[in-house]
C-alpha cells in the first residue's frame, strides 16, 4: 500500500521536474503577453502585472494584417494535411500489405532528411514553374514533411490489422478496393485521425520554409511573429501575444486530441525498427 | 450446396513443399474433417480451397465447376477462422449481413437472413451489439452467422474451437453437427485435435507432411487404420507399438515376448520380415493366465484405470474400463484380443492385410 503511495509520489515528481520548464515558459509568455513595457524592463522582474496589457493584443490584430496570415496559415495546411492524406493513407496500406520493406527505408530517409536540403531545388523549380507569389510552393513543400509522416503511422496501423479481416471480407465478395474502403480503412480510424492531428501540427508549426519562399502576401503565421522581430526596437508584450494567438489552434486541438496523439506517437515507436 | 473434388492439388512456399501431392472427393452435404499434426498443412489445403492461396499444380472443383484459378469472391464458399475475423467496426447484424451487403441484397431480405440465422445460434438479443461486446463463444457462433447467412455451396472452418475453454469446446462441437444436420452444406472442417475428428466428422481425411495418409469414416480409420501414422495418430492414448517378427505362428518381440497373433494371417508369407505390432491400450484386458507384466505407473480418474507394464523389457500401456486394484510394482497379467491386432509392415509402414 504504502509502496503504491510512494510510487505515485515518485511520478508527480519526475513528471514535475520534466514539465516545469514548458510549463513555466509558457507562463512567461502569457505574463509578457499581458504587460507593459515598464514591467517588462523593471527589476525585481513583475511576474503578475497590476493592469493587464490586453492593448497588446489588440495591437497584433491592429497593426499587422493578421487575419491575412492566418488564412494563409489555414490554407497551407490544410491543403498539406488533406493531400497527405488522400496519398499517405492508401500508400502506407500498399507498403503493409505488399510488405514492402524497402519502400518503407525510403519513407524513413524522407523522414530523416533535414526539409531545407529540398528547399534549393524546390525553389527553382517553382521559380521555373511561376509559382512563387502563390500559396503552391509552400503547400508542395509541407507535403515533403506531411506525407512521409502520414505513410509511416498509417503502415504501423495497417500492419497491425490482422490480415484474416481481409481475406474474410474478400470470402464475403469484397474486390480489393471494397476491401480497403469498407474493413481496412475504418479499422485504421484512429491511425488516420492521429495522422490528420500530428500533420496539422508539423504543418502549423513550421517556419523555415515560410521564410524561403513566402513574400508580405503569402506569409503563414509563424513567420509573420518572426518578422514582427524584425522592427527597430522589439516589443515584447505584441511579440509574445502573437505568439500566444499562433500556438492557440494547436495548443487547442492537442488538448483534445491527446490520448490520440499518444495512441499514435507510440504506435509509431513500437514500428519503428 | 455442392460436392468438392480435389485432384492432385500441390501448394509450394518457394523451395518448400507444403502440399504434395493431394486427392479428396467429398460428397454433396458431406461434413469432413481434416485433421493432422500442427504443421502438416491443413490450414494450407483449406485456404487453397477458400482461394486465399494460389495453388502450385492440380485441380480443385466445386460441384461441376474448376476453381482452382478463381479469386476467393467468386468461390460461393463461407470460411469461419480461427480468430472469428469479426469486422470489429461493425454490430452483429451488419457483420452478419455483410456479404448480402456486397452483393446489393435488398433490406428485407438482409433484414430476414440475418434474422433466420440468428434465431438458429441463438444471437437474437445481440444483434446490435459490437464484437468486442462479445464472449467467446459468443463471437464464435457469430462467425457461423455470418457463414450461414450467405447459404454458400461449402463452409470451411480453420480451427474453429482452439480458442474456446474445454467446456463450451464440446458444446460448440455439438452446436456445429447439429447444425449442419439442419441446413445439411458441405462442410469441411480442420482441427489437429482427434476427438474432435473422431465425434464430429462423417469422414476424416488423416493429413501429415502434405499427403493424404487415409481417408475414411471414424471407425474405419479406428477399427482398420492404413498405416503406422495413422494408428498412431487416432486413438487416445496411443496405441502400443511392439516391434518384432513372426516365428513359429507367433509374433516374437525384440526382448522376447511373444504375442498372439490374428487370425488368418499367412504367417509363413511373413517370416523373417521385420513387423510392427499394434495393440489399443482399450483393447487389453486384465487376464489371470494371461501375459504377465510389472505395474509401472497407474493413473486413476474414476471412470478407467491407465497403466504402464513392463512386460519382459516391453512397455506395453493399458486402459482398463473397469475399476480394478492394482498398485505400483505388483505382478499383473493381461490379455489381448488378437482379432483387434494391427500388424504393420515396419519398412513400409503400411498396414498388413488381414
Ligand atoms: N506463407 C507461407 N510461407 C512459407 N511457408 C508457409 C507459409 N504458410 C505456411 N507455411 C508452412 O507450411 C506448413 C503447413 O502450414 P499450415 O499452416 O498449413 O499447417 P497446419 O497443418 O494448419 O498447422 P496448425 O495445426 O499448426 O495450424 C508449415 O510448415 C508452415 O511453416
Ligand atoms: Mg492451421
Amino acid at each position: 500500500m504504502t509502496h503504491k503511495i510512494l510510487g505515485r509520489i515518485g511520478f508527480l515528481f519526475a513528471a514535475l521536474v520534466f514539465v516545469s520548464p514548458v510549463v513555466l515558459f509558457f507562463l512567461w509568455m502569457l505574463s509578457l503577453s499581458l504587460k507593459f513595457e515598464i514591467d517588462n524592463a523593471a527589476y525585481p522582474p513583475v511576474f503578475i502585472p497590476e493592469h493587464f496589457a490586453w492593448s497588446n493584443y489588440v495591437k497584433v490584430f491592429a497593426e499587422n494584417n493578421f487575419f491575412r496570415y492566418f488564412w494563409n496559415s489555414l490554407l497551407v495546411t490544410g491543403t498539406a494535411t488533406l493531400l497527405a492524406l488522400v496519398i499517405g493513407v492508401p500508400a502506407g496500406y500498399g507498403i503493409a500489405r505488399l510488405k514492402a520493406q524497402k519502400s518503407a527505408i525510403v519513407i524513413m530517409i524522407a523522414r530523416m532528411t533535414p526539409g531545407l536540403s529540398f528547399l534549393i531545388p524546390m525553389f527553382l523549380l517553382f521559380q521555373w514553374m511561376n509559382l512563387i507569389g502563390t500559396l503552391w510552393p509552400q503547400i508542395i513543400i509541407h507535403l515533403v514533411v506531411t506525407v512521409p509522416l502520414v505513410v509511416w503511422i498509417m503502415m504501423g496501423y495497417f500492419e497491425t490489422t490482422p490480415i484474416e479481416l481481409e481475406e474474410a471480407a474478400s470470402i464475403d465478395g469484397a474486390t480489393s478496393w471494397q476491401v480497403f474502403r469498407m474493413v481496412a480503412l475504418p479499422i485504421a480510424k484512429p491511425g488516420i485521425v492521429v495522422s490528420f492531428i500530428l500533420s496539422i501540427i508539423f504543418s502549423w508549426n513550421n517556419f523555415v520554409f515560410g521564410v524561403v519562399l513566402a513574400n508580405r502576401e503569402t506569409r503563414t503565421l509563424p513567420v509573420a511573429v518572426y518578422n514582427m522581430l524584425s522592427f527597430e526596437q522589439v516589443s515584447w508584450g505584441p511579440l509574445a501575444a502573437a505568439a500566444l494567438i499562433v500556438t492557440l489552434p494547436v495548443l487547442i486541438l492537442t488538448m483534445f486530441a491527446q490520448k490520440e496523439i499518444v495512441a499514435g506517437l507510440t504506435a509509431g515507436a513500437v514500428k519503428g525498427g | 450446396m455442392a460436392s468438392v473434388r480435389i485432384v492432385n492439388a500441390k501448394k509450394n512456399f518457394g523451395a518448400v513443399k507444403v502440399i504434395r501431392g493431394v486427392d479428396i472427393d467429398i460428397a454433396d452435404g458431406e461434413f469432413v474433417v481434416l485433421v493432422g499434426p500442427s504443421g502438416c498443412g491443413k490450414s494450407t489445403l483449406l485456404r487453397m480451397i477458400a482461394g486465399l492461396e494460389e495453388v502450385s499444380g492440380g485441380e480443385i472443383y466445386i460441384g461441376q465447376r474448376e476453381v482452382s484459378h478463381l479469386r476467393a469472391r467468386d468461390r460461393d464458399i463461407a470460411m469461419v477462422f480461427q480468430n472469428y475475423a469479426l469486422y470489429p467496426h461493425m454490430t452483429v447484424s451488419d457483420n452478419m449481413g455483410f456479404a448480402l451487403k456486397l452483393k446489393k441484397a435488398g433490406e428485407q431480405e438482409m433484414n430476414d437472413k440475418v434474422a433466420r440465422a440468428a434465431s438458429i445460434l441463438g444471437l437474437e438479443n445481440l444483434l446490435e451489439r459490437l464484437p468486442r461486446q462479445l464472449s467467446g463463444g459468443q463471437r464464435q457462433r457469430v462467425a457461423m452467422g455470418r457463414a450461414i447467412v450467405r447459404d454458400p455451396q461449402v463452409f470451411l472452418f480453420d480451427e474453429p474451437l482452439s480458442n474456446l475453454d474445454a467446456k463450451l469446446r464440446v458444446q460448440m462441437r455439438g452446436e456445429i453437427r447439429a447444425l449442419h444436420r439442419r441446413i445439411g452444406t458441405t462442410t469441411i472442417y480442420v482441427t489437429h485435435d482427434q476427438v474432435e475428428a473422431m465425434t464430429m466428422a462423417d469422414k476424416i481425411v488423416v493429413l501429415h507432411d502434405g499427403l493424404v495418409e487415409q481417408i475414411g469414416t471414424p471407425l474405419e480409420l479406428y477399427d482398420r487404420p492404413d498405416n503406422l501414422f495413422v494408428a498412431g495418430f487416432i486413438g487416445s492414448p496411443a496405441m502400443n507399438f511392439i516391434d518384432g517378427r513372426i516365428e513359429n505362428g507367433e509374433f516374437k518381440a525384440i526382448g522376447g515376448l511373444a504375442l498372439p497373433l490374428p487370425e488368418g494371417l499367412p504367417a509363413g508369407k511373413f517370416a523373417g520380415v521385420e513387423l510392427v505390432y499394434g495393440i489399443r491400450p482399450e483393447h487389453i484386458r486384465a487376464k489371470a493366465d494371461g501375459i504377465q507384466g510389472t505395474v509401472d505407473l497407474v493413473e486413476g480418474t474414476g471412470s478407467e484405470v491407465y497403466a504402464k507394464l513392463d512386460c519382459q523389457g516391453q512397455a506395453i500401456y493399458c486402459l482398463f474400463r473397469e475399476r480394478i486394484q492394482i498398485e505400483y510394482q505388483q505382478s499383473l497379467c493381461i490379455g489381448l484380443d488378437p482379432s483387434l491386432v494391427h500388424i504393420f509392415d515396419k519398412a513400409t509402414g503400411k498396414r498388413v492385410v488381414v
